[in-house]
């Protein structure tokens, strides 16, 4: 990437965007950007730091830091839903706990027994959820998030289905699609800061200064 | 079924004896609050103190309340009630657990399941939301925790949550316990009451919601705790080193707010996080505010540490999550998790001591977590380190002497050479002989009564000094937990309500607080009354604001475990603002409710809810302490106190400043004020029928009644006439 790409924050998201679905690994971050988000170049180099390119920011979830204690599940869905629950909530950190399915989880009796981290939408450029959508229920808004239109949602899973990473789920009391909003939420209420945005603003001087620096 | 907020409005009833599972509607149940509440009521209809605890009727009943899984921070827990098979007198009896169990049970729509009956086959118990199920759990009877717990994930889906029991549970030993999560279990002998039922363990998933009244109020609630109120664990309120923010570090520079710049996760995946510091308003940092490792190992904890972890809704992780790897050597498991008991106690077991490992200092650390894994795998519980304590009375004995105990062939088959060695290989083989009640060891598992029963041991051998091989407070089974050596008659006072060890930390949260005495002393004066707050080895005569306090403990803790509520956390005390001059608010509570529940609850009714649970405990071990231990004198038969309480440290006289001693005669007219706020009969420390029909327990009065326990005559000379007479 040259200096250029990052000479407006919607540049920078686009740069963003570009990595998103991937861990930072490989990738070496100027001392400005590190301490911007909040985690140590190590640390991105061992994959325990994600990025996503979210419309008001980039999303940081630093699975070194989670330490399961579902809040972010709860500040989603009494925010969102006005009830708390773990299976509607639009971040998810309960299913990995135990095993995730990849060999990770308290249960999983070896040496990734403690390695559990919340799983985000990633408010994809091209969404497979809203792809999937048989009703165009999911849409983009005025802020370039990915949401549903509950007017339209029939509940029938099909963006549940289609998402790389089921994030999107029906829920069944309601009988509509839960769709991250990226209201922020979960990020406000993480007690150990595992999840955070950081302002596109922020995040183009931090880049523009590493350029600086070069 | 009716919809309510805070309540999922329906209890599941399982018979493991036809298979048949029903449902209840549980309304009737919400003035008992839930969990702990609910439990009492239902087992007194149902399960009278008159079945043996192994009876095929005898229930285990698990409980949460209106605040489990409403987002409550530190509302993650879970009661189980059941009959005690180790303490004195048989009684009622509670585990609690936390994890993340409890709140999935919510969101699966249960606010509770009675157990009744005995399974022909081990079985566990399959719950996805109204779809319940008694499964085949052959293929983990005889497992260990850790492997039964993962084969029910994979058996059912990784959104499910597990309990299991372990071997000592199946095998009927005393000392056994739940396991759920990571090292968060249920004790008190829950695993035999459940090997009984040959029940193995819960396998439960919820994708339902907790229904709350006014969801932004609780938000809000939630926001003011964490940003105002809240401290580290056990709310301790100020940081234990020194903190820029801070004006106060702790007096002794250590408390479970332990968190501290250059006190590192050393072994985090991505290299070591610094656990730094955390201002007391930044939400986003309290989950680093303890520090559990370092508090119970110091430096050495660093070294072992990937992150915390603990229960669910709860921002302060107070389990430190380790990767002991010096444990590889010995093929046993190093990652290893826990927070309480099991990380304290191991080198109880080493008379000979214990060397270090791969760091200065570490010995003690490494057993410490060896004996962890081992007891959670087991599904051993040391009743609060009574395991520990018999087991290190006899282990440190010359061989003729503990021969008279257990064999001798038993003795020498014991790995001595582990032992002499500081081998973590030892300990797990004790654990291993407990947990499969081997030889005449293995009665210590059974219980510290069991224990001197079999062994011919008198009363008085609860009356010795010796601290490390005795700290039972009474003569019922079950050691100190929080009693006077930190808070006074307060805490010889909340001791005697149960038939386990109190689990009561409302006032170790506070003399543990780090804070300056003064400034504490300030807070809960403020709340609690003049003279309730007595310095560290400096105490006072008795006097009412104290046996005020007492009674106040007991009814809320007895709330928390039926809201649920972490009563390690909870209530909200004191606080790390000083702009509050450290006042915390204890209307939080009642405040949550009514969020919740959408019914208006003020402190002093959650008191009232408290105490009417209070009364039943009360009430029901009269009735079996009556069939049990022959008298329902509860005054002579459950409250009497060891004499070492009274006659350690011969060189100090009670009052005198540098000893937690208590007085005789003090500590009688402290039950008599005590049961006088209660409203027991002062000669029998029974509820009165006044007392019980003002609860709305008009119908225990009556039995009491009908069963003679209103008549009795004490046997002799009440204590309190007794220690007058001196």
């Amino acid at each position: 990437m040259a200096k250029t790409d990052f000479l407006t924050a919607d540049m920078t998201r686009r740069q963003f965007m570009k990595i998103s679905g991937k861990s930072l690994a490989g990738l070496t971050l100027s001392a400005s950007m590190l301490s911007l988000f909040g985690c140590s170049q190590k640390q991105v180099d061992s994959g325990a730091v994600a990025t996503w390119a979210l419309p008001q920011g980039l999303l940081v979830v630093n699975a070194d830091l989670c330490t399961g204690c579902q809040r972010c599940e709860i500040n989603c869905t009494l925010t969102n839903d006005g009830v708390c629950s773990s299976y509607i909530s639009r971040v998810k950190i309960q299913r990995r706990l135990n095993l995730d399915g990849a060999g990770n989880g308290l249960l999983s009796g070896n040496d990734n027994c403690f390695v559990y981290f919340p799983d985000t939408c990633r408010q994809c450029e091209d969404p497979a959820c809203g792809n999937a959508c048989p009703q165009k229920a999911i849409t983009t808004n005025a802020q370039g998030i990915r949401v549903v239109d509950t007017d339209k949602c029939i509940g029938c899973g099909a963006c549940h289905e289609a998402c790389p990473w089921h994030m999107p789920t029906v829920n069944p009391e309601t009988g509509k699609s839960s769709k991250c909003i990226a209201c922020g939420a979960c990020v406000a209420g993480c007690p150990s800061g595992a999840l955070s945005i950081v302002d596109w603003d922020a995040v183009t001087s931090a880049a523009q200064a590493a350029y600086m620096d070069l | 079924m009716a919809e309510y907020y805070g309540w999922a409005g329906k209890i599941l009833r399982v018979d493991l004896t036809t298979g048949e599972i029903t449902t209840q509607d549980d309304a009737k149940y919400h003035k008992y609050i839930g969990g702990m509440g609910m439990a009492y009521r239902i087992m007194y209809e149902e399960a009278p103190m008159d079945l043996d605890p192994y009876d095929e009727k005898a229930q285990v009943i698990f409980g949460v309340g209106p605040l489990t899984g409403a987002g409550v921070p530190c509302s993650g827990r879970m009661n189980v009630t059941f009959r005690s098979t180790w303490s004195k007198g048989s009684s009622i009896i509670d585990a609690h657990m936390g994890g993340h169990i409890g709140p999935m049970l919510k969101y699966a729509g249960w606010d509770g399941i009675v157990i009744t009956g005995i399974s022909e086959k081990p079985v566990y118990l399959r719950i996805e939301d109204d779809e319940v199920s008694l499964e085949d759990a052959s293929d983990i009877w005889g497992k260990g925790t850790f492997a039964s717990n993962k084969w029910m994930v994979e058996q059912n889906g990784r959104e499910f949550e597990t309990a299991s029991i372990g071997p000592a549970g199946e095998n009927l030993v005393d000392y056994s316990t739940l396991n759920t999560s990571f090292g968060n279990s249920g004790g008190a002998g829950l695993g035999a009451a459940m090997g009984n039922k040959k029940l193995k363990g819960l396998a439960i998933r919820g994708t339902g919601s907790v229904k709350v009244a006014d969801p932004k109020k609780v938000l809000e609630l939630s926001n003011y705790m964490m940003g105002n109120l809240i401290g580290g664990n056990n709310n301790h309120n100020v940081p234990a080193q020194p903190q820029s923010w801070a004006e106060y570090s702790a007096t002794s520079g250590k408390n479970r707010w332990s968190g501290a710049p250059g006190r590192m996760w050393k072994k985090a995946p991505g290299g070591p996080v610094d656990t730094g510091e955390q201002p007391y308003n930044d939400i986003n940092k309290i989950a680093l505010r303890c520090f559990k490792g370092y508090f119970d190992f110091g430096a050495p904890a660093a070294e072992y540490t990937v992150k915390n972890g603990g229960c669910s809704s709860c921002p302060i992780r107070c389990y430190t999550e380790y990767d002991v790897d010096p444990l590889a050597d010995y093929d046993l498991p190093t990652h290893n998790s826990n927070t309480c008991m099991p990380v304290l106690y191991g080198t109880r077991v080493y008379p000979d001591g214990v060397h270090d490992f791969k760091y200065e200092g570490d010995g003690t650390m490494v057993i410490n977590l060896a004996w962890s894994h081992a007891v959670d795998d087991m599904g051993l519980w040391d009743n609060y380190g009574n395991l520990n304590r018999d087991l290190l009375w006899i282990l440190r004995m010359p061989r003729e002497e503990a021969t008279k105990y257990i064999s001798e062939e038993e003795y020498d088959s014991l790995p001595w050479a582990w032992e002499k060695a500081g081998d973590p290989r030892w300990e797990v083989e004790l654990i291993r002989r407990m947990a499969y009640g081997e030889g005449d060891l293995s009665v210590i598992a059974k219980g510290t009564l069991a224990m001197m029963e079999k062994f011919g041991l008198p009363k008085s051998w609860l009356d010795r000094t010796d601290g490390a091989t005795n700290s039972n407070l009474m003569y019922n089974g079950f050691p100190n937990h929080h009693g006077p050596a930190e808070a006074w008659q307060v805490g010889m006072l909340y001791n005697l309500v149960y038939n386990r060890d109190c689990m009561i930390h409302e006032i170790v949260c506070e003399t543990g607080s780090g804070a300056p005495y003064e400034v504490t002393k300030k807070v809960m004066e403020d709340f609690f009354g003049e003279g309730c707050y007595d310095k560290a080895k400096a105490y006072t005569p008795i006097n009412e604001n104290k046996a005020k306090l007492a009674a106040y403990c007991v009814n809320d803790k007895n709330f928390h475990d039926s809201a649920t509520l972490c009563n390690w956390m909870w209530p909200m005390t004191q606080s790390p603002s000083k702009e509050r001059a450290y006042h915390g608010d204890l209307d939080l509570q009642a405040d949550f409710m009514t969020a919740v529940t959408g019914e208006t609850y003020t402190q002093a009714g959650l008191q009232e809810a408290g105490e009417r649970i209070t009364q039943m405990l009360r009430a029901m071990t009269a009735i079996s302490f009556q069939k049990n231990c022959g008298s329902a004198n509860l005054r002579q038969e459950h409250d009497a106190i060891c004499d070492w309480v009274f006659d350690k440290e011969p060189d100090f006289k009670a009052f005198e400043e540098g000893t937690t001693k208590l007085d005789r005669a003090d500590m009688e007219k402290a039950k008599d004020l005590f049961y006088d706020i209660f409203g027991w009969d002062k000669t029998t420390g029974v509820p009165t029928r006044e007392t019980l029909e003002k609860f709305d327990l008009g119908d225990m009065a009556d039995d009491l009644e009908a069963r003679g326990i209103y008549d009795q005559t004490p046997a002799g000379e009440t204590a309190a006439s007794e220690a007058a007479a001196q």
